[in-house]
């Protein structure tokens, strides 16, 4: 069936703004149950075909992940009282295309633990910050993490290690990598346990789509081969097929607009060629991730909305959580090659919750990863690590052996949420659609930073019980700058005064818009939400459908 | 066990100046439409200068080759580095085109003050070196060294990395397809059976 197309000046039952790891589910899901939707997605839709190994273009001259050189500045300050200071690249970082994010990420695909839902009320409330328990519980969730193991395509192998799970992978885990036996035989020898990690990247064929060619440009890139499992390959063709679904590319949505009741009843949004358009829609369901979403929200302010759309509580845009991350590199006698296939292969999570004597809260995992990706460009222009020259012939002779030799243990942590950590309307600086510019203010908790010694300790432990011959540890010690998990900044809860949406996604203020991405997480679960943001995306999905079905919106 | 640790400190600082020291990074941004970006990689570079001219490129190859100089392995000059930098300084990065040729000024006018001759290229080695440690911080070197690294290590599609110079330097083979064992201990690993 051909793809469904929609007259603007028609309601639509749903318009998905947003089409990455939630908004591409949204799509499928709702198309499917038989619902007329239109999906508004800000960039173009890339094929396997589009995709490449060049790495200045797509890492250096943002091809995939917009930021100023495409006419999106961001900026960025420590604190509230200070000024935002324009920053190349961008503080928050996310790829405009069909299929979000999930198209360059790496396919970790983490489930959360039970733990992660009740933390407050096992380990208690942490005084200066907003950390409290989710209004669902694991077992609700379950449920759709195995939908999207089977729905998506996920590699893994179920185990003590896992949450407890209804079923297991579809497919069997990808081929450890040399730094992933490393991490293994870490491990091994401190008294941990490694295992496969699990990725939305195929190791078998699946659904049509041939399983991964191990080419390297994978973490940063988009797939050839479509082995990894975006949405781009996996929801948004199923939706298209339903007739039901229509996909529009190059739309910018720049504000909702409501009707006298308080209702969402219009989404308008530029052409690429500055056109302005407007869909009008029974219903919104907002999947623009952590930071567009509520900067869209804070730009459909109106009378009845002073302080922006679906924003009684003063939570939309607070709470910013990026997780924390920690790099420690080891350089090793025998050939690494982390330029070939997949970014991670083994985790270890046995300091999932750090044990409280150490008088902070954190938590998290430590993944084998390569040097900077496994990328020529990146490794070199970081270079020079082991050597210590970063030009001339020592550091040219360092390259030649760091780059194939290094592996690393990344730590993938905890972030707390603090109403002082937030996304919020630049005064100042605007994009090229002339508004306002994101602006992030963030410091991390002490315990976040404290956390990430932690786990930069304990990788360079492991790789000192595993031979390396010289290692350095790096992690944000003055607190972090940005981040690609963009979280929290539209927090679920059962109080509308304390959170933005209820515990099915839905808006406390607006009853008929839906806000779901990475903004929704409560708390920020140990370095991997987008296993978690599609559960709740395929859970949002099904309640939606059933109260539609039952004229509820 | 030789087990030096460079300290954490030491590394954060040094990948802290490379970031703050480039140009490219520090930037003011040019508000570019996506377009003329996107269609940059199609526009294959050519090894005839675009934007330099003879002289530029003759000293900005001399820095090149302190950065990554020809020894044992070939350098930035056998790579093609400087006509990579041409190439983007007349697309993608045309903002770096004033400051590096501001620059190259600075500089020159250092090796003639320091050494008499204002010919950077014309400068020994150790001179070359001396002047290049002096301004090591500055953003001018930072953009060099950003540059000659990205034209020693992109796809030689854009005028640098010829021959794979720059691949084959750190032992990166690219393909489109690999299949496992891909490192040593992989190999070990299955062969061990663990």
């Amino acid at each position: 069936m051909a793809q469904a197309s929609y007259p603007t000046r028609e309601l639509v039952d749903f318009v998905v703004i947003g089409s990455g790891a939630a908004g591409g589910i949204m799509a499928k899901e709702l198309s499917t149950a038989g619902f007329s939707v239109v999906v508004l997605e800000q960039g173009p839709h890339l094929h396997p075909g589009d995709f490449t190994h060049d790495e200045w273009a797509v890492t250096q001259n943002e091809e995939l992940v917009w930021g100023s050189r495409k006419g999106h500045p961001q900026t960025f300050r420590r604190y509230e009282h200070e000024k935002a200071e324009l920053v190349q690249g961008a503080p928050l970082g996310y790829a405009h295309n069909v299929g979000g994010s999930t198209v360059h990420f790496s396919g970790n695909l983490w489930r959360l633990h039970p733990i992660d839902f009740m933390e407050a009320s096992v380990r208690g409330t942490i005084a200066g910050t907003n950390f409290t328990d989710w209004p669902i519980t694991y077992e609700e969730l379950e449920p759709y993490y195995t939908k999207v193991d089977w729905e998506i395509g996920v590699s893994g192998l179920a185990g003590p290690w896992d949450p407890p799970r209804s079923r297991d992978y579809p497919l069997p885990p990808m081929p450890v990598k040399s730094a992933g036996v490393l991490l293994e035989r870490a491990a091994k020898a401190m008294g941990y346990t490694a295992f496969p990690a699990p990725v939305a990247i195929l190791s078998k064929p699946f659904n049509g789509r041939p399983a991964c060619v191990h080419c390297g440009f994978c973490n940063g890139f988009g797939c050839e081969v479509a082995a990894k499992s975006s949405t781009a390959v996996t929801m948004i063709p199923q939706a298209l097929l339903t007739g039901n679904c229509e996909l529009r590319t190059g739309c910018t949505v720049s504000r909702i607009n409501t009707d006298d009741a308080g209702r969402a009843n219009e989404v308008v949004y530029w052409l690429e060629d500055g056109t302005e358009q407007a869909q009008l829609a029974k219903a919104v369901v907002l999947c623009a991730n952590g930071a567009e979403t509520p900067r869209l929200l804070f730009l459909s302010e109106s009378a009845k909305f002073p302080d922006g759309l679906a924003n009684s509580s003063g939570m939309v845009g607070k709470n910013l959580m990026f997780n924390g991350s920690t790099s420690a590199a080891g350089l090793f006698p025998e050939e690494i090659n982390g330029h070939k296939s997949i970014a991670t292969t083994r985790v270890i999570q046995d300091f999932y919750s750090i044990d409280p004597k150490h008088g902070f809260y954190g938590g998290g995992g430590i993944d084998s990863r390569s040097l900077s990706r496994g990328l020529p460009m990146a490794a070199a222009m970081r270079g020079g690590i082991f050597s210590g020259a970063t030009w001339g012939s020592d550091f040219k002779r360092g390259l030649a052996r760091e780059f194939t030799h290094t592996a690393s243990f990344n730590g993938h942590t905890t972030s707390l949420p603090l109403s002082t950590n937030n996304v919020t309307l630049d005064p100042d600086v605007k994009d090229k659609w002339g508004r306002p510019a994101l602006r992030t203010t963030f410091m991390n908790h002490p315990d976040d930073i404290a956390t990430m010694k932690f786990f930069t300790d304990r990788s360079m432990e492991m790789l000192d019980a595993v031979g390396a011959i010289q290692k350095v540890g790096s992690y944000a010690e003055n607190g972090q700058t940005g981040g690609v998990h963009l979280l929290g900044t539209c927090r679920m809860g059962n109080d509308p005064a304390t959170s933005v949406v209820d515990k099915y996604n839905r808006s406390h203020d607006v009853p008929n818009l839906f806000m779901v991405d990475g903004g929704s997480l409560v708390t920020s679960g140990r370095g991997q939400p987008t296993m978690t943001i599609m559960a709740l995306a395929f859970r949002a999905a099904d309640n939606i459908t059933q109260a539609a079905r039952r004229n509820e919106i | 066990m030789n087990d030096i640790q460079i300290s954490r400190r030491l590394f954060l600082q040094k990948t802290a100046a490379a970031a703050r020291t480039s140009l490219i990074v520090l930037s003011l941004p040019t508000i570019m439409t996506s377009s003329a970006v996107a269609s940059e990689a199609m526009q294959m570079a050519s090894t005839t200068l675009t934007v330099l001219n003879a002289d530029e490129a003759l000293e900005f190859t001399a820095i090149a080759a302190r950065i990554i100089p020809t020894d044992e392995t070939p350098g930035a000059t056998e790579a093609g580095v400087i006509y990579f930098i041409d190439h983007v300084l007349g697309t993608s990065r045309t903002e770096a085109l004033v400051p590096m040729r501001e620059g190259l000024m600075a500089l020159q006018a250092q090796a003639q003050s320091t050494y008499g001759i204002a010919k950077f290229s014309s400068l020994q080695p150790e001179q070359q070196d001396a002047l290049l440690t002096a301004i090591e911080d500055t953003a001018f070197f930072g953009t060099m060294r950003y540059m000659t690294i990205a034209g020693m290590f992109s796809l030689p599609e854009y005028g640098g990395n010829r021959n794979h110079a720059g691949w084959e330097l750190i032992g990166f083979d690219h393909a489109h397809v690999w299949s496992p064992p891909f490192g040593f201990y992989d190999a070990d690993y299955m062969a061990k059976g663990e």
